[in-house]
C-alpha cells in the first residue's frame, strides 16, 4: 500500500517529465495480488452476432505466468482442462486434459498470433509485455471516462516475433492499468480496441472485465470476471498435469 | 400524330437543312454528355440476380464462410526442384506480400501451412515453415512432413516439386477484376525468375471481361470500316456512307449518353455497362445502318427518276416515314420487353438500345435528309446515273422467285425444319475456359494448371447438419471418398479431414485412428483442443460459428458446363442414398451460379423473342388495319430465329451470357426487312400496278437495301477472327442473322405473298378491308 502512494506522489509530483518507458516500468513495476481465482464468462459474438459463451473456473499466479483453468460450460466442453505455464527462456509449457480420451496433451504455443480460445485475445495479447522488448513513446495525456490518462506507443523491437507493428496504451494514472489500448496489424491497419475495466479487491486494482473487438473481422470478446478471490495462497505444486483431471468444486 | 410529323421532317430537311443539323447535334451533345456518368461494371458476379436459389446459398455461403473462390497461381521451372532456400524465401516473400494486400482475404502456400504433429505426447499445430530463410535441414524436415501427409502436399507442390502451388482468396467486396490485377502485379514484381500460371474461377471472372471487351472493341472498329467499304462499293458515293456513318456515330453517342445520364439521375446499378452489354453498340450499328441505308438508296432511286433533289427528299420521306417509325417502334419494344427479365442489367440493356433505336428513326427522318440536302448531287454521278451491281442482282432475283414461288418456299420451309431440328441441339456452355482457343495464353496457364496442379476449377457444397455429430462427419468423410473417384476431382477438403487428423495425432499418430471418432464427446474435445492449439480461424472456411453448417470444397480438373451439371447430380443421388440423419447437401460456386444465370440469361431472351413477335405482330396489325399483316410480318422474323438458333445447335455453337443476347439483332433486322416489304407491297398494290409486276416490282425497290443492309451488318463478321470463342460465335451469328432474315423477307415472305396475289380475290378483299 505504502508502495502504491509513493508511486501515484511520484506520478502527481512529476507527470509531465515521464518519457514513454519510465510510464512503461511504473505499469511493470505495479503491485498485483500473488494469485488470483476466479470464474470467468467468454462471451463471443461474430459478425453477424451469433454467439458462444463459456464459463471457466480459473486459478493463477504469478501475474498470470501460472495459470490452469477448467472448462465448466458449455456442455460439450465441461470437464476439457488446460494448464499453461510461461517461462522466460523458452517456450511455455502448456497442456490440455481431454476427458473423452482421457488423455493429457501438450499442445503448442509457438504461434502467438493464434486466437486463445476462440477469443480475440491471441496468445501475445495474454502474455505479459516484456519491458526491453519494445520502444515506448509518450503521446499526449488524454481524459477517458472522466480519469486521466498517460497515453503511450508501443513499438515492438524489429528482432521480436510479433504480430504488431505498434499498440497505442491509455493508462489511468491513479491505478497505472491500461485501461484501454489499440493494436494496430503489419500493415499499419487497426487491428484490435481493447478495453479492460478494474475493481478495488483487497487493496490491489484487479481487472474484472475485458472487451476487445477484432475491428477488422468484427468480433468481439467479453471476458467478465466473478467471484474474484486474491492472494489466496495457492500452491505452487497446483500448476501440474495430474491435476488437470481433478475439477475443483469451488 | 405520323402524318404530321412526315410533313414537320421534310419541312424542316427541306427548308432548314442546316438549322436541323444544328439542332440535332445539340441534342446528341446533351444526350452524350451523360457519359460522364457512365460506368463500366466487370464484377459479373453483380449481374446475377440476387433471388434465384443458387445465388441465395452462395451468399448465404459467401456470408457464413467467406469467399470461397479462388485464384490458383503456380510457379517455378520445369524439372528444376523448389525444396531450396532461395524458392522457399521467394515463396515466403510472395506469399507475405499477398496477405498485405487489401484486396485479398487469404493466402494459402507452403509457406503459411500449418502443420499437425504428435511427438512424444506433444500435440504440435504451428507454421510448417517458421521462418523466410532456412537452413537446408530444416528444408528437409518439410519434406519429411510433407511426405507423409501427402493429402497437404498435393495442395501445395507438383507432384516433381518443380512448381509451388498458391491459393489465393479475393477480398469478398472486392470485385475479381481488382483482386486479380494486384494478385498478377505482385507476381510479375516479385517471381522474375520463375514461369508463373494462374487459373481459377476468380482469376477467370477477372481477366475474361477486359479481355473480350478489348478484343470486341477492336474487331468491332475492324467491322465498322468493312462495313464502311461494302457501302462505298454499292453505293458508289463517299459523301453518302459518311452520312450513314454520321447517323449511325450519333445514335451510338446518344444511346450510350442516355445510359449514362438514367444512371447518372436515378443511381441504379441496372444502368451500367457489363460484359453483357458488348453486344449493344453492334445491335444499334445494325438498326442505325438498316434505316439509313434505306432511306438513301430510297432517295437515289427518287432522285434518277425525278432528277430533283428536294422532290427526291420529300417523296423518300413519304415512302419511309411510317415503315421506318413502325420498324423502329416495333424494336424498340421488342428491347423495352427486357425490363421484364430477371437479371436486372438487362433492363438497362433493353431500355438504352430502346432510346437509342428511336433517336436513330428521328436521326434517319430529319438529320439524314437534312445533310442530303446541304449536298450537290449531281444526276450523273455514278451513285444516282445507274444501278450498282447489288441493285441489278436484286432484280434477278426478284424475277426468279415470281417465276417458281411455290418451289422456292417449300425449299425454303424445308431449310427452316433442319433449324427446328437443330434447336434441339443447343448446348449452355458457361466454363470460362471455353471462352479461349487452344494456344491462348491464359487457355495454355489452366492446361497447366489441369496437367501439373490440382486443377483450374472447384466447386463447394453446403451442408447443413450438426457437424459435432459423428455420422454426419462420416458421412461427409465417405462423400469425399466418392468424390475423389471421379477422374475430375484431384482434391476435396472439409472439416472431417482436420477431425480424422486431430484424431490419429491425439492417438499418438496411429494411422488407424485416421477415422472419425464414434463417440461424439470426442469430436467435441478435439474442435476445443483445436480451438487451444491451433487458430481456430483456420476452421472458418470448413465450418460456421454454430456448426450447424459445413462446406466441403473441391478442386477439379477442367470440365464442361454439362458434366458440372451431371457431377452435380450424381452427387445428390449419392447424398440422398447415402445421408441418413441430413441430406441437406447444396451444391453451389461459381460454376453453379453462372450456369443458373446464363439459363435465366436464355430464358430472358426466349421470352423477349416471343414477346417481340407477339407485339410486332400486333403493332403491324394495328398500323397496317389487318391483323393478317402482323402475321406476314412475323413470319420472316420466326423463320430467322429459328434459323439461327437450329445454325448454332448444328454447329455445336454454345449458348452464354454473350451469345443468347446477341440473338436480339434477328429481332432489331429482321423486323425491319418484313416491314419494309410489306409496307411497299401495299403501297404498290393500292397504287394498281399489275398483278404480275407486283412481287418483282416490291422486291425491285426494297430487296436492294435489304440486301446492301444485311451484307453491310455482315461486316461485324470480323468478330470471327477474335481470338475468343464468344465473340467468335459473336461474328458467326451477325453474318448467319443477316443471311436468315433477309432470307426469311426476300423468299419466304415474298412466296407467300405471291402465291397470294395470285388468288386476286383474297388479296383484293385483304386491301380493301385494310385500307379503309
Amino acid at each position: 500500500m505504502i508502495r502504491i502512494i509513493a508511486i501515484i506522489i511520484i506520478v502527481i509530483s512529476d507527470i509531465s517529465a515521464q518519457s514513454g518507458f519510465e510510464i512503461a516500468t511504473m505499469v511493470d513495476k505495479r503491485e498485483v495480488p500473488k494469485d488470483i481465482i476466479s470464474k470467468t464468462t467468454m462471451l463471443l459474438t461474430n459478425s453477424k452476432d451469433k454467439t458462444r459463451t463459456s464459463t471457466i473456473f480459473s486459478k493463477s499466479s504469478d501475474n498470470g505466468s501460472k495459470q490452469i483453468l477448467w472448462f465448466l460450460s458449455p456442455a460439450d466442453d465441461k470437464g476439457v482442462a488446460f494448464l499453461k505455464i510461461e517461462h522466460d527462456n523458452k517456450s511455455d509449457e502448456m497442456r490440455m486434459w481431454l476427458p473423452a480420451f482421457k488423455k493429457v496433451r501438450r499442445i503448442s504455443s509457438s504461434k502467438k498470433g493464434d486466437s486463445f480460445m476462440g477469443s480475440d485475445l491471441s496468445y501475445e495479447d495474454m502474455t505479459s509485455r516484456d519491458l526491453e522488448e519494445n520502444s515506448y513513446r509518450r503521446l499526449e495525456d488524454d481524459v477517458l471516462d472522466g480519469n486521466n490518462c498517460f497515453v503511450i506507443e508501443v513499438l515492438p523491437n524489429a528482432d521480436i516475433k510479433s504480430t504488431y507493428s505498434k499498440h497505442i496504451t491509455w493508462i489511468d494514472m491513479k491505478s497505472l492499468i491500461a485501461v484501454q489500448e489499440e493494436s494496430y496489424d503489419l500493415s499499419g491497419q487497426l487491428r484490435k480496441k481493447k478495453k479492460f475495466f478494474f475493481d478495488s479487491i483487497s487493496g490491489y486494482d484487479v481487472i474484472n472485465k475485458i472487451f476487445v473487438k477484432d475491428v477488422q473481422k468484427n468480433h468481439t470478446t467479453t471476458l467478465t470476471m466473478e467471484d474474484i478471490k486474491v492472494d489466496t495462497g495457492l500452491d505452487h505444486s497446483l500448476f501440474q498435469e495430474k491435476n488437470l483431471k481433478r475439477m475443483p468444486r469451488n | 400524330m405520323i402524318s404530321r410529323f412526315k410533313k414537320f421532317a421534310i419541312k424542316q430537311s427541306i427548308n432548314h437543312p442546316l438549322r436541323t443539323l444544328i439542332i440535332t447535334l445539340i441534342i446528341t451533345i446533351i444526350m452524350g454528355s451523360g457519359l460522364r456518368y457512365f460506368i463500366i461494371e466487370d464484377d459479373m458476379m453483380k449481374m446475377i440476380p440476387k433471388t434465384i436459389k443458387t445465388r441465395i446459398v452462395w451468399d448465404e455461403v459467401k456470408d457464413e464462410f467467406g469467399n470461397t473462390e479462388m485464384v490458383f497461381v503456380a510457379f517455378g521451372n520445369d524439372k528444376i526442384n523448389l525444396f531450396n532456400s532461395k524458392s522457399i524465401s521467394d515463396l515466403w516473400d510472395f506469399t507475405s506480400q499477398l496477405e498485405l494486400l487489401p484486396e485479398v482475404e487469404d493466402v494459402r502456400s507452403l509457406t503459411n501451412l500449418n502443420k499437425m504433429e504428435n511427438e512424444d505426447g506433444f500435440l504440435l499445430i504451428d507454421d510448417l515453415v517458421n521462418s523466410r530463410d532456412l537452413s537446408q535441414v530444416q528444408i528437409q524436415e518439410i519434406e519429411d512432413y510433407l511426405n507423409k501427409n501427402l493429402d497437404q502436399r498435393k495442395r501445395v507442390i507438383s507432384s516433381k516439386d518443380d512448381y509451388f502451388n498458391i491459393v489465393v482468396i479475393p477480398d469478398k467486396d472486392v470485385a475479381d477484376r481488382d483482386a486479380v490485377a494486384k494478385i498478377v502485379e505482385t507476381a510479375n514484381k516479385l517471381l522474375n525468375d520463375y514461369e508463373i500460371h494462374f487459373g481459377g474461377p476468380s482469376y477467370l471472372i477477372g481477366v475474361v471481361g477486359d479481355l473480350v471487351r478489348d478484343d470486341a472493341l477492336f474487331l468491332i472498329r475492324i467491322g465498322l470500316l468493312i462495313m464502311v467499304i461494302i457501302l462505298l462499293a454499292s453505293l458508289r458515293t463517299f459523301s453518302g456512307v459518311m452520312m450513314v456513318l454520321f447517323v449511325i456515330v450519333l445514335s451510338l453517342v446518344g444511346m450510350m449518353g442516355s445510359m449514362g445520364w438514367i444512371r447518372g439521375l436515378t443511381g441504379s446499378d441496372r444502368f451500367v455497362f457489363s460484359i453483357m452489354n458488348t453486344s449493344m453498340p453492334i445491335i444499334l450499328m445494325t438498326i442505325a445502318n438498316s434505316d439509313s441505308v434505306h432511306f438513301l438508296t430510297k432517295f437515289f432511286k427518287k432522285l434518277r427518276l425525278t432528277g430533283n433533289k428536294k422532290m427526291a427528299i420529300e417523296q423518300s420521306i413519304n415512302s419511309l416515314m411510317m415503315p421506318i417509325f413502325l420498324t423502329s417502334l416495333t424494336t424498340a419494344v421488342a428491347f423495352l420487353s427486357l425490363v421484364f427479365a430477371p437479371i436486372e442489367y438487362m433492363t438497362g440493356y433493353g431500355v438504352s438500345i430502346a432510346i437509342g433505336i428511336c433517336w436513330a428513326w428521328i436521326l434517319s427522318v430529319t438529320l439524314l435528309p437534312s445533310l442530303i440536302m446541304l449536298k450537290k448531287w449531281p444526276l450523273n454521278s455514278m451513285a444516282v446515273k445507274k444501278p450498282g451491281f447489288l441493285e441489278k442482282l436484286v432484280k434477278r432475283i426478284g424475277y426468279n422467285i415470281v417465276k417458281i414461288p411455290r418451289t422456292v418456299l417449300i425449299s425454303s420451309l424445308l431449310i427452316v425444319s433442319i433449324g427446328v431440328y437443330g434447336i434441339k441441339l443447343i448446348t449452355t456452355e458457361v466454363n470460362m475456359v471455353s471462352f479461349f482457343s487452344k494456344g491462348n495464353e491464359v487457355r495454355n496457364s489452366l492446361e497447366f494448371l489441369d496437367d501439373n496442379m490440382l486443377g483450374s476449377m472447384d466447386l463447394q457444397f453446403l451442408i447443413n447438419g450438426d457437424l459435432k455429430d459423428p455420422e454426419l462427419l462420416d458421412q461427409i468423410s465417405q462423400l469425399q471418398d466418392y468424390l475423389e473417384q471421379n477422374p475430375y476431382v484431384s482434391i476435396s477438403v472439409s472439416i472431417a479431414d482436420v477431425i480424422k487428423q486431430m484424431h490419429r495425432t491425439v492417438m499418438d499418430d496411429n494411422p488407424d485412428y485416421e477415422v472419425i471418432p464414434k463417440d461424439q464427446q470426442k469430436v467435441n474435445n478435439l474442435y476445443t483442443m483445436y480451438s487451444m492449439s491451433g487458430d481456430p480461424e483456420d476452421l472458418s472456411s470448413l465450418i460456421d460459428y454454430e456448426y450447424s453448417k459445413g462446406l466441403l470444397t473441391a478442386i477439379l480438373k477442367n470440365h464442361s458446363t454439362g458434366q458440372s451439371v451431371e457431377f452435380v447430380n450424381d452427387i445428390n443421388n449419392y447424398v440422398e442414398q447415402n445421408f441418413t440423419n441430413y441430406n441437406n447437401v447444396i451444391p453451389t460456386g461459381q460454376v453453379v451460379v453462372l450456369k443458373d444465370m446464363v439459363d435465366l440469361v436464355i430464358k430472358s431472351s426466349v421470352i423477349s423473342i416471343l414477346v417481340s413477335i407477339v407485339v410486332i405482330a400486333l403493332i403491324a396489325s394495328f398500323f397496317f388495319r389487318h391483323i393478317s399483316w402482323g402475321l406476314f410480318g412475323v413470319i420472316p422474323l420466326s423463320a430467322a430465329v429459328i434459323l439461327t438458333f437450329g445454325f448454332m445447335g448444328v454447329l455445336g455453337i454454345n449458348l452464354n451470357h454473350v451469345t443468347a443476347l446477341l440473338s436480339s439483332v434477328i429481332i432489331g433486322v429482321g423486323v425491319d426487312f418484313a416491314i419494309h416489304y410489306i409496307s411497299q407491297y401495299r403501297r404498290l398494290v393500292k397504287q394498281n400496278i399489275a398483278i404480275s409486276k407486283q412481287t418483282t416490282s416490291v422486291i425491285d425497290e426494297v430487296g436492294y437495301p435489304i440486301l446492301l443492309d444485311a451484307l453491310s451488318n455482315m461486316a461485324f463478321g470480323a468478330l470471327l477472327f477474335s481470338e475468343f470463342i464468344p465473340l467468335q460465335h459473336m461474328g458467326g451469328l451477325m453474318v448467319f442473322a443477316m443471311i436468315s432474315t433477309s432470307f426469311g423477307t426476300l423468299t419466304i415472305l415474298a412466296c407467300i405473298l405471291e402465291l397470294i396475289t395470285q388468288k386476286k380475290n383474297w388479296m383484293d378483299s385483304l386491301i380493301r378491308r385494310s385500307t379503309k
